[in-house]
């Protein structure tokens, strides 16, 4: 406990607490833009801590850290391009907010949550990190295989009108992570004899075409030639409703054992999803969830160009902004026959854990498939990863026999 | 129609994954089950959504594009700006199709759209090559002034 004290004391003092505000607004601003990441942020940062005091230069790190994690929330929620994979969830509901005019509140929402999210997690890194590195010792690569399968399931499930088109979508995206050269073998795989092809399709780039040019192109189709309206992009003072904000502390709670509970190399993105469906779920009404539409026709080519430098900066490739394109008017018309576009992202972040899981388990239990099963744990997530898929079905079936059966009085 | 929209996606899917299925029969070794399965159910999925849809009663309208002639027009200008990038630079092509894309959807406040267009361009240039020093496809236009001097 002196240790806790001790640590807190040097902690609020003036130099690292200047250093933490500072890297936390430069953090959101980074974080902001399309393209940079929080990974990003710290690396431009890390030259400038070398010459500090350790304390100061850890707080920097964490300030940005922290700051470019929220700053990945406003273009997600202003124009539904999320600025980091983990900010996809964010524009679900954040974006359509933003266009019923509560983008001040969502992003104030989006801020709280960031901030307790982020207390959480480092007073669970400090309270339950010994422990959590114990319980991790049972997962094998089985276990990783399931937790990846289960996330994807639940999203695919989760996300969208139809399940059978949300776990489509996620197999596809588990297939197009596929791309390129195998990391256990060297096999090239799906490349077309391209050598840009070799290093798979780079995620953020598909992201942003992804989620970022369907709302472009809806907004040419309104083409509101008033120019940009000004009540939309108004970002005034939004004042919770009374309750409101404690009607979020449920949700935060959950996500956050959901966050802290994840494992450590499935990240931060998964936990994000899976965050966001637990809520979902738990919601009474779970069809508002993930709704909206834009306007503005100078918005079209500014979002357009905002997309094209954060891609092109990410490797500097030129076939990139043609990738970006073409995921853009696939994902335009895939929304428009109600595949959802989530489980596509989150199958192409699992994908490569996924397979590299389940080749290490054949590997190791020597090409025998009931490893993936037999392990207790493994078995739990197996079961658990079914539970999810047949849900929706049991859930037609129990509605379908309801409305059969005539209520007896 | 709806129902003829999800046969024809779910004859696509069940293509792609066909296609993959096939390919990766190529690949040797273990590199080629992962994809191979993940393939042979995306055609399983995709027959799903065909099957499903032909059972299903319900066939309303569901428009692809709200505004062909829109949707159309922005998407040839995305592409030729895209195209434009190299051979004009990344900041000339970028001012233009500021211009190019509100006056081919109908905006027809060009001076509204000059200022809109310079404003943000020069923002862009601030952040990404002032501040953070990105390499971004250089300006023909400043070649052509080089080479002219």
């Amino acid at each position: 406990m002196d240790f806790y004290v001790n640590a807190f004391t040097q902690v609020m003092a003036f130099g690292p607490l200047t250093a933490m505000l500072g890297a936390t607004l430069l953090g959101v601003f980074i974080g902001a833009l399309p393209g940079l990441n929080p990974v990003m942020a710290i690396a431009l940062l890390l030259p400038l801590t070398y010459s500090m005091d350790p304390l100061v230069a850890l707080a920097m790190v964490a300030g940005i850290y922290n700051g470019s994690m929220y700053g990945g929330a406003i273009p997600a929620i202003l124009l539904r391009i999320p600025g980091t994979p983990a900010s996809i969830a964010t524009t679900f509901d954040g974006f359509p907010m933003a266009d019923r005019g509560e983008a001040s509140k969502a992003l104030k929402i989006a801020c709280w949550s960031s901030a307790i999210g982020g207390i959480a997690s480092a007073i669970a890194l400090m309270t339950m990190g010994p422990i959590l590195a114990r319980l991790t010792l049972f997962f094998g690569p089985a276990e990783y295989f399931w937790i990846a399968i289960f996330g994807m399931a639940s999203v695919g499930v989760m996300v969208g009108s139809d399940p059978i088109k949300g776990i489509m979508a996620a197999v596809l995206g588990l297939l197009i992570g596929t791309m390129g050269i195998d990391n256990l073998s060297g096999q090239a795989r799906f490349t077309f004899g391209q050598t840009w092809l070799l290093g798979g399709l780079d995620l953020i780039v598909v992201l942003v075409g992804l989620y970022a040019l369907p709302p472009v192109l809806q907004l040419a189709e309104k083409r509101d030639l008033m120019g940009l309206s000004a009540a939309q992009l108004k970002l005034a003072d939004a004042p919770f409703a009374k309750g409101e904000l404690r009607g979020l502390f449920p949700t935060w709670l959950r996500a956050s054992g959901i966050g802290v509970g994840i494992l450590p190399g499935a990240g931060g993105n998964i936990a994000a999803f899976l965050s966001y469906n637990a809520v979902k779920n738990a919601s009474d009404d779970p069809d508002s969830f993930g709704k909206g539409n834009p306007q503005g026709v100078l918005l079209v080519p500014a979002i357009l160009i905002l997309m094209c430098v954060g891609v092109y900066v990410i490797n500097g490739r030129m076939v990139d902004l043609w990738v970006m394109l073409g995921a853009g008017l696939t994902g335009y018309f895939l929304e428009k026959v109600n595949v959802p576009l989530a489980p596509i992202i989150l199958g192409m972040i699992l994908g490569p854990m996924a397979e590299q899981s389940i080749r290490r388990a054949l590997l190791i239990s020597r090409g025998d498939p009931t490893e993936l099963f037999t392990r207790p744990l493994s078995a739990v997530l197996a079961v658990l990863t079914l539970l999810i898929v047949i849900w929706p079905l049991i859930r037609v079936l129990r509605r379908r026999r309801s409305t059969d059966i005539p209520p007896t009085t | 129609m709806e129902k003829r929209q999800d046969i024809v996606v779910g004859l696509i899917f069940s293509g792609i994954g066909l296609g993959a299925a096939w390919m990766a029969t190529e690949y040797r070794g273990a590199s080629g089950n992962y994809p191979m399965a993940l393939g042979l159910i995306l055609t399983l999925l995709g027959a799903a959504v065909v099957i499903k849809v032909i059972r299903s009663a319900r066939n309303e309208p569901r428009p692809l594009v709200d505004a062909p002639a829109q949707m159309i027009i922005a998407t040839v200008v995305a592409a030729v700006y895209v195209a434009a990038v190299v051979p004009l630079g990344f900041y000339t092509a970028s001012f233009l199709v500021m211009l190019a894309m509100p006056l081919a959807l109908g905006f027809r406040r060009i001076v509204y759209a000059l200022v809109v267009a310079a404003v943000f361009i020069m923002l862009v240039y601030l952040v990404f090559s002032v501040l953070l020093d990105k390499p971004l496809p250089r300006e023909a236009i400043l070649s052509l002034l080089t080479a002219g001097g």
